[in-house]
């Protein structure tokens, strides 16, 4: 079957400093794949590289057949137009660490924004899809209240209803349990957790290892910007291959300090 | 010096009430859409843009709103006929381009004080800058740029009493007028001052409600 996601030799820096170098990676059409790893190590960066938020300096992007950016024989860049980036964005759903609901807005606001303005779906196609995707995530409540008067775990579950009304073809999860208190992130997985079981092709970067071990079918390892370790959830987590990928999952379970040569 | 001249000043200034009062809105009205627009050239994608508008801000805050008001009046008819406004039209000229320069400051820090999120949150869902900036960042922008906004024309405020050296016959004219009448300075420069208060504090009112208008629902 096709990649749905695909990627090749990206590369990115920032001034100097090299932060992915050289990334392939591909998921498949209703594949959920984690991406771990130790701070630093990139997985943010290829996230935000995905929706062009952040522009590669090497590499090929392509998503649902559309190219987001290529490296023409040359090494130049050629990066999607304005106009075409906005169409692919469409299809991305990206999911913050830091939610960033409008603040001025209420939930129901918060959803039926881009669908409106981008899909120019009438106001109550949207509003009607909006409450269904609150019901969804648990919040069917919590329609008129603003995100300032939510807890972290409720303004996240309105995140990602706002990004699944776009109906996007894949999904992208940045961290998105590190910014709220550890009793509300089991409801933030579970609202993932039910995605991943309707089919939703997803991409998460996560420190939730027993998350990552439940939900993904492959689990990639990265460090200093490259892919590590990379295969079924259960071997990469269960039984890795590389020394680099078992000091990482030992620090994480044992919440022990990596051993220096490893980080 | 006594209360009773003081009140009897009142009256005698407040003649050049409305001619100060309309100054001044006329000047804030003007000054918010140019300050309005030269914030949102000056963070613009186009340099140029970025260039002309950083230019005007420079010179018109660099130099002082009395030398602006002798131009608009003495000098602009100089350069073109078509220039030649009557005093209270030259002196709503010049306060307006010397507020803008300094609303288009308090508009932009707003624009800039909004977290990068919003703006990453706005694109990653597929909108369009002109969308976004209308509905999500300079909604957010308003609640940072209320208190240096109304600041700003605090100042216009009080610095249409410079418009009488142009002979614009407004509040501290007429005060200077009685002064030269009566022989008598103290009462009515306190006279002129109460009432200059009384308008300011008027303007700190309407910044604590704008501020509460504005304020992000908790």
């Amino acid at each position: 079957m096709a990649s749905l996601v695909s990627v090749k030799g990206l590369k990115m820096s920032f001034g100097d400093l090299e932060i992915l170098k050289g990334i392939d990676l591909e998921v498949r059409r209703g594949e959920v794949l984690s991406i771990i790893g130790p701070s630093g190590s990139g997985k943010t960066t290829i996230l935000r590289c995905l929706n062009l938020l952040e522009r590669p300096t090497g590499g090929q992007i392509d998503i649902d057949g559309q190219n987001l950016c290529n490296e023409d024989s040359d090494g130049q860049m050629e990066y999607a137009t304005k106009r075409n980036l906005r169409e692919i964005r469409k299809g991305i759903g990206l999911v913050f660490q830091q939610f960033n609901l409008f603040p001025h807005m209420t939930a129901l606001e918060n959803i039926v924004e881009a669908p409106m303005a981008v899909n120019n779906v009438d106001r109550s196609t949207a509003v009607e899809a909006a409450r269904d995707l609150l019901e969804s995530v648990g919040l069917a409540k919590w329609a008129d209240h603003y995100p300032l008067q939510m807890s972290g775990g409720q303004q996240q579950r309105v995140a990602i209803a706002r990004a699944l009304a776009m109906e996007p073809a894949v999904m992208l999860f940045d961290e998105v349990t590190s910014a709220v208190d550890p009793e509300l992130v089991g409801e933030i997985l579970l609202v993932m957790r039910h995605l991943a079981e309707q089919g939703m092709t997803m991409l998460v970067v996560t420190h939730e290892m027993n998350f990552a071990a439940d939900v993904s079918d492959r689990v990639l390892f990265m460090d200093n910007g490259v892919v590590v370790e990379e295969g079924p959830a259960t071997q990469v987590l269960g039984a890795p291959q590389n020394a680099r990928t078992r000091g990482f999952l030992r620090a994480v379970r044992d919440r022990a300090p990596m051993d220096e040569e490893q980080q | 010096m006594s209360i009773d001249t003081i009140q009897e000043y009142v009256p005698i200034i407040l003649k050049g009430f409305w001619i100060t009062v309309r100054l001044f809105l006329w000047s804030l009205i003007f000054s918010t859409v140019a300050g309005f627009i030269l914030a949102l050239m000056r963070i613009s994608s186009v340099a140029i843009l970025r260039w002309i508008s950083g230019l005007i801000g420079w010179l018109f805050r660099g130099i002082p709103l009395l030398l602006i008001l002798f131009y608009a009046f003495f000098a602009l008819p100089e350069i073109s006929r078509s220039l030649m406004f009557d005093p209270f039209w030259a002196a709503v000229v010049g306060l307006s381009i010397w507020t803008a320069a300094y609303q288009s400051e308090a508009i932009r820090s707003g624009i800039i004080a909004v977290e990068k999120g919003q703006f990453e949150a706005s694109e990653a869902l597929g909108m369009t800058k002109r969308h976004y900036m209308r509905r999500i960042v300079i909604p957010q922008s308003i609640r940072i740029t209320v208190p240096p906004f109304i600041g700003n024309a605090i100042n216009t405020m009080k610095q249409t009493s410079l418009a009488a050296v142009i002979t614009v016959p407004e509040m501290t004219l007429l005060a200077r007028q009685i002064i030269s009448e009566d022989f008598k300075v103290a009462e009515p420069l306190l006279a002129l001052a109460f009432i200059y208060l009384v308008l300011t504090t008027l303007l700190l009112m309407v910044q604590l409600g704008l501020e509460r208008i504005f304020r992000l629902k908790v």
